[in-house]
């Protein structure tokens, strides 16, 4: 394991004599893992995302992706090239005229020659399964559609790093699944890093470690399994706790013996069945 | 009623009207409308007919299409000519009404006036019936290239004409959607006096230019994102090509152009 972004003491704010929306940011990623920053609006995460790919610089503090610091002129496309973003908007998002355009447009900024461009966008376009639809236009698409889209131009990049913005927020929960899917799927196959900023615990429940910010700071950091046993903090800094965790909670305070955390809906009702069995 | 939109006038076909380079199109519309000047003459004028009405009937655009890009400007060609046979005093006395005198230099002059037009706005629709608006945009992109160096903004005129044309059916419908949401709290669009309809339509504009500069906003975000750094450098993923039918659509108007020439008297 190697760091692949490292954050270092990073303070930032939109405007001078304003507070800071980031204070004394400080985290690292890990080659190849699942991340995910979670916190409520307002706590700073996608201002922390903008900086992870220099669209924003900090004020005080440096930002290094495998080496290069994104305050230097010159390396900040090699950090862009780098660290992909999903935003939240499918529609957006979208600046081709056709998929097919829209997965170029990030090739033909970086110069690539079309030959190989083709080759790449063929490729990229599979990926996400949407082979299918490589010539319609974006109003053609659904939202889910869409961000797959979005996925396959950063994949064409060749990123190490993929940002997921609240990249789930504004889909129907089928567009929502068809997402994340894609991300796992390039994750454990590619060995891509994956950050994930998201208000949703539940998607956050997945990752390999989260990263809990509330008013610009980083209050909290590690396993989902061990962040989880502090519902009472999470739900403090407003954010809702996943159901089968909730109902784990509810269950708990009435009197019912049950022990280990249950994340996922089979564990809460493994729980809850083997529960006379034990004693 | 969003899924079937067609944005501009394009007609989809296979023809060879369709098929051939923007280029070669956006050219040979240019150059027409400057040999159109040569015409002085019957046959010039009936030699300028053949090829464009041949051309469209190669490109196999129903007529009515046509029709309706004439239609705008008809009442003009129709004021042009009367002006023409009645103001004209040329040539031989046709007839005379009291004071009303028509000459035959005047209504040759009204016909060839007319005509000329005719043909000047059936070529141009042809080139936006038979081809795409973004095919039009990489097409002059690549034609006005050279005036970069003039520090003509060539790439940044062809990227904003791509945006625009992607954003208008998402505008569109969000549109509908606003139009519904005012209407659900009681808005009316359709009805009253013009006065009222047209300020009915501010609480439409306003919420729409609001998303629209938030789009804005986003999309130049995720464009820089994407590494966009203007248009040094880049490659683009459009390829025109340019073959023997291109060439062979100037070879026709060089001939056409030689005999127009001939032809002037």
């Amino acid at each position: 394991m190697s760091d692949l972004i490292s954050v270092q003491n990073v303070s930032f704010r939109y405007q001078e004599e304003q507070p800071y929306v980031l204070n004394n940011v400080s985290l690292t990623v890990q080659k190849g893992e699942w991340l995910a920053i979670v916190g409520h609006n307002g706590s700073g995460k996608s201002t922390l995302a903008r900086h992870l790919n220099g669209l924003l610089q900090p004020e005080k503090g440096d930002v290094l992706v495998e080496g290069y610091n994104s305050r230097d002129e010159e390396s900040i496309w090699e950090v862009r090239r780098r660290v992909g973003i999903v935003f939240q908007n499918p529609d957006n998002q979208f600046v081709g005229t056709s998929v097919r355009d829209d997965v170029a447009f990030g090739l033909e900024n970086n110069g690539v020659p079309r030959d190989e461009m083709i080759e790449r966008i063929t490729e990229s376009i599979k990926r996400v399964k949407m082979e299918e639809y490589m010539d319609q236009e974006p109003h053609r698409l659904s939202g889910g559609q869409k961000q797959r889209v979005a996925i396959a131009g950063i994949v064409a990049l060749r990123p190490s790093i993929v940002i997921l913005d609240e990249a789930t927020s504004m889909l129907d929960p089928a567009g929502r699944k068809e997402v994340l899917e894609t991300m796992r799927e390039l994750k454990e196959e590619e060995g891509m890093t994956v950050i994930s900023i998201t208000h949703d615990l539940e998607e956050a429940a997945k990752a390999d470690r989260m990263i809990v910010m509330n008013k610009g700071e980083v209050i909290d950091e590690g396993l989902p399994k061990d962040i989880f046993q502090k519902g009472d903090m999470l739900e403090e800094i407003g954010l809702d706790l996943p159901f089968p965790l909730q109902m784990h909670r509810a269950l708990k305070e009435r009197g019912f013996p049950l022990d280990s955390l249950t994340l996922s809906q089979e564990e809460l009702v493994d729980e809850i069945w083997t529960l006379q069995s034990k004693i | 009623m969003m899924q079937n939109i067609i944005i501009g006038q394009y007609v989809p076909g296979k023809s060879y009207v369709h098929n051939l380079d923007p280029r070669a199109k956006l050219l040979t519309t240019f150059l027409f409308v400057i040999i159109v000047f040569l015409a002085n003459n019957w046959i010039s004028y009936a030699l300028l007919g053949a090829f464009t009405l041949s051309a469209i009937g190669v490109s196999r655009i129903p007529i009515r299409f046509i029709y309706n890009g004439l239609k705008p400007i008809l009442l003009i060609i129709i004021l042009t000519f009367l002006l023409h046979v009645f103001l004209t005093k040329e040539g031989p006395l046709l007839f005379s009404l009291g004071f009303i005198e028509v000459y035959q230099g005047g209504v040759e002059q009204g016909v060839f006036i007319s005509m000329r037009l005719l043909f000047l706005i059936m070529i141009t629709s042809l080139l936006t019936l038979t081809t795409t608006p973004i095919d039009i945009t990489v097409g002059l992109e690549t034609l006005l290239g050279p005036f970069k160096r003039f520090g003509l903004p060539v790439h940044e005129f062809a990227l904003m004409m791509s945006i625009a044309l992607r954003f208008i059916p998402t505008l569109l419908e969000e549109t509908e959607k606003i139009m519904k949401a005012q209407a659900a709290r009681g808005a009316q669009f359709s009805t009253g006096p013009i006065k009222e309809r047209l300020k009915s339509i501010v609480p439409l504009l306003v919420p729409l230019f609001v998303s629209a500069f938030k789009r804005a906003e986003d999309l130049a975000m995720a464009m820089e994102a994407r590494g966009y750094r203007g248009g040094e450098g880049r490659t683009s993923i459009r390829l025109l090509k340019w073959d023997a039918k291109d060439s062979l659509l100037f070879v026709l108007l060089l001939l056409l152009t030689t005999a127009l020439i001939l032809l002037r008297s």
